[in-house]
């Protein structure tokens, strides 16, 4: 008796213990490996109401009528995804499937399955080779679609402001346009230092052509070479001087962008074209398209990589299945619906390009195939990373709080951090 | 009878034995499961952070070195930590005075008898009920250029629309007011606690002495509420010095890195820009930066304290 509130005191610690120190049981595992029915989760990386998670939601329950025992559980985006992801990667708890949002290979590769050897494989489009395989031609993603970006534009803001898109092929001719959309009273570039990644890509559009081939394999390798980022930065800096942007810039959302590009308050963003279909919720009659991006160095380009892909768990305990859902997916007009539904080009050469809304400008500058597509430049040449120091010292000097030598001194400390982190 | 006092007397000796078996280090067996889950919760990610900021780590690779003091050097020469440094000394600091002086006031002006009284003080603590997110947002929709609130007034005056979020000065300040307005109304409640422990015959005998309003005052009321403040400019200092949601949700940390404090920017660090292992360095710059500053403002406040005894 005497021993009671010790041993009350001794169990509850225990028992509290037990109950912090409990891992979760391995996402997909509803009951076991050889259960009639399980569960996968899916961490899809698409928010709600989106067109593309209803079209996924609809060939996911066509999959699962198809295998009775099989449920997958379609997670929507959190404003946190890559944080979460990342976390539940450190904690060993990976959910089955997940969106690698443009980053297949370089992070999540260690952790995905090979897919190299799937039947659909032999239709990956060759475009995203080198945003999505590696030396060894592995690749650890079905890609629904394939990225294609350029200099989006509100045809409508450009006829008010006499510029003719097809007309600009230099950086030049660029600055003229803006000069002409200012001139009548329409936002010439319209980006954002709230949702930031506006800032990040009109740098990481424009270093593509501000570095040379030669200079571009130094920084993958290691060696920073600050010329392009100073050359890319001080044009920025110009624009930011001549009032090239939109005086709302530091409180922009994403889709008060969307409604600039739809309204025509805007010529110009720097964005994926996926955010057309956002505009045309403000305005479904905009005319919309996009422009190669001008070169400092080179010849002008689109900028291509993975945008929609999803990757399967190493440590899945249904990877069969989960390849069986991928294979099912990457059925031609599954796929095709995916990409139509993401307003993008299939990531399959075997599925139905629907480019809609933009088919002028994918007739122009995509189909004919004289453009070259480039990938994302920070996902080739800059450790991984440094894409938040993009971002950030874009808005450096697009709101004036830094000079072109402070933010390229920030780059080239984080460049030699980051890749010497990752060797 | 004899059951009762029976009853009664084995009731009376169940509590003795009870008694004895609380007393000495028996009783201190009974904060063993608070302990365990301290140990676990606080303790653990205490030292798991000091060991990660001796690693390169990334955040989620199952891969990493250790590097030594690198991280540390590093945050030497990081111009970013520097600023972000001198933000959180702005955000604690600032946020304190603010909260100081408003708490005070507000609670002087609520201590007395007033019709309404009651219902301001509740509305005065409101906010603090809210989440600082929930906060954050309310006061991006009341400064931000398009349909923000304050543009949308002054418009009406005929004013201006102005980017109060571009500037970098502009927004730190709001940063700290929106902090401030949100946690008022703790230090009013800390400090109407801390007058109303003041008895009346004090008062009552320095107005028989001919004291005037500001006299008792300054040596009567102050004085007493020195408890008061120790609590209440710890309490905020650390607030502020942790600050993160408001800053996150109200200006994401820019423009460019102009408003970040170290805890959004170890967010940023870890998460975004993959560096755990330099995000943990900073975590424990940040911690002995609280510490440091809540000794700090502690032995001042005591020493004053005894000072004036």
């Amino acid at each position: 008796m005497k021993s009671r509130p010790l041993a009350t005191a001794a169990i509850g610690a225990l028992a509290l213990t037990l109950v912090a120190c409990s891992s979760t049981a391995p996402s997909g595992t509803v009951t076991d490996g050889n259960a009639a029915s399980f569960k996968l989760e899916f961490q899809t990386g698409l928010a709600v109401d989106t067109p593309i998670l209803t079209t996924l939601t609809d060939l996911t329950g066509k999959f699962q009528g198809a295998n009775p025992g099989v449920t997958i559980d379609l997670v929507p985006r959190s404003n946190t995804y890559e944080a979460d992801l990342k976390v539940r990667l450190a904690g060993g708890n990976a959910p089955d499937l997940w969106a690698t949002h443009g980053w297949s290979l370089l992070r999540y590769s260690e952790f995905l399955v090979p897919l190299q050897n799937e039947a659909w494989a032999k239709n990956f489009n060759p475009a995203l080779d080198a945003a999505m395989k590696n030396k060894a031609g592995e690749f650890f993603a079905y890609p629904v679609d394939t990225d294609i970006a350029g200099i989006v534009y509100n045809a409508d803001a450009l006829k008010t402001a006499g510029v003719d898109p097809t007309k600009i092929k230099s950086w030049n001719d660029f600055g003229q346009a803006l000069s002409a959309l200012k001139a009548a009273g329409i936002t010439p570039i319209t980006a954002s230092g709230k949702d930031n990644w506006f800032a990040g890509n009109l740098v990481d559009w424009m270093l593509s052509g501000a570095y040379s081939e030669a200079q571009a394999k130094d920084l993958a390798n290691g060696t920073f070479v600050s010329d392009g980022y100073r050359l890319v930065l001080d044009q920025i800096a110009k624009w930011r001087d001549e009032g090239m942007f939109n005086v709302d810039y530091s409180s922009a959302t994403t889709d008060d962008i969307a409604r600039a590009l739809g309204e025509a308050k805007t010529g110009f963003v720097f964005i994926q074209n996926s955010l057309t279909n956002n505009a045309l919720e403000f305005n479904p009659d905009a005319k919309l398209g996009y422009i190669p991006v001008p070169s400092f160095v080179g010849d002008n380009y689109l900028i291509g990589g993975e945008s929609q892909a999803y990757g399967i768990s190493k440590a899945s305990k249904h990877i069969d299945t989960a390849k069986a859902y991928l294979a099912f997916l990457a059925q031609p007009e599954n796929t095709s619906a995916l990409a139509a539904a993401a307003g993008t080009i299939p990531g399959l050469t075997n599925a139905k390009v629907e480019p809609g809304h933009l088919a002028a400008s994918y007739d122009a500058f995509v189909a004919p195939g004289n453009i070259p597509l480039v990938p994302y430049f920070d996902r080739v040449s800059l450790p991984n990373g440094m894409w938040n120091t993009v971002v950030s010292t874009a808005d450096s000097i697009i709101t004036g709080q830094a000079d072109v030598d402070a933010a390229v001194g920030v780059l080239k400390s984080d460049f030699t951090n980051l890749h010497g982190q990752s060797q | 009878m004899t059951t009762t006092l029976s009853t009664t007397g084995r009731r009376a000796s169940t509590r003795r034995r009870t008694d004895r078996r609380l007393g000495g280090r028996r009783a201190n067996l009974l904060y063993v499961p608070a302990l365990i889950l301290f140990a676990l919760f606080t303790v653990y990610p205490l030292l798991k952070g000091v060991e990660l900021s001796f690693t390169n780590w990334n955040g989620f690779s199952p891969r990493s070195s250790y590097v030594g003091f690198d991280n540390y050097l590093r945050l030497l020469h990081d111009a970013n930590v520097r600023k972000t440094l001198a933000n959180t000394l702005i955000y604690g600091v600032g946020s304190t005075l603010v909260q100081q002086i408003l708490g005070l006031g507000l609670a002087l002006a609520l201590d007395r008898a007033m019709r309404g009284r009651n219902l301001a003080r509740a509305i005065i603590y409101l906010p603090a009920l809210v989440s600082p997110v929930v906060m954050g947002t309310m006061y991006y929709l009341f400064f931000q250029y398009n349909n923000g609130v304050l543009n949308d007034v002054t418009g009406w005056f005929g004013g201006e629309k102005v980017a109060w979020l571009s500037s970098a000065n502009t927004a730190l300040i709001i940063v700290v007011m929106v902090n401030s307005l949100q946690f008022v109304g703790v230090s009013m409640i800390i400090y109407l606690a801390g007058l109303q422990s003041i008895p009346w015959m004090y008062t009552e005998a320095a107005m028989l002495d001919g004291a005037d309003a500001w006299q008792r005052f300054r040596y009567i009321t102050l004085p007493l509420l020195q408890p008061a403040f120790a609590t209440s400019i710890v309490l905020n200092l650390i607030g502020g010095l942790k600050l993160f949601d408001v800053i996150k949700v109200l200006t994401g940390g820019g423009p460019g890195y102009a408003t970040n404090s170290l805890s959004t920017f170890i967010s940023v660090t870890y998460f975004d820009a993959q560096s755990a292992g330099y995000a943990s360095a900073m975590g424990v710059v940040l911690f002995l930066l609280i510490v440091v500053f809540t000794i700090a403002a502690n032995t001042a406040l005591n020493r004053r304290r005894m000072e004036e005894m």
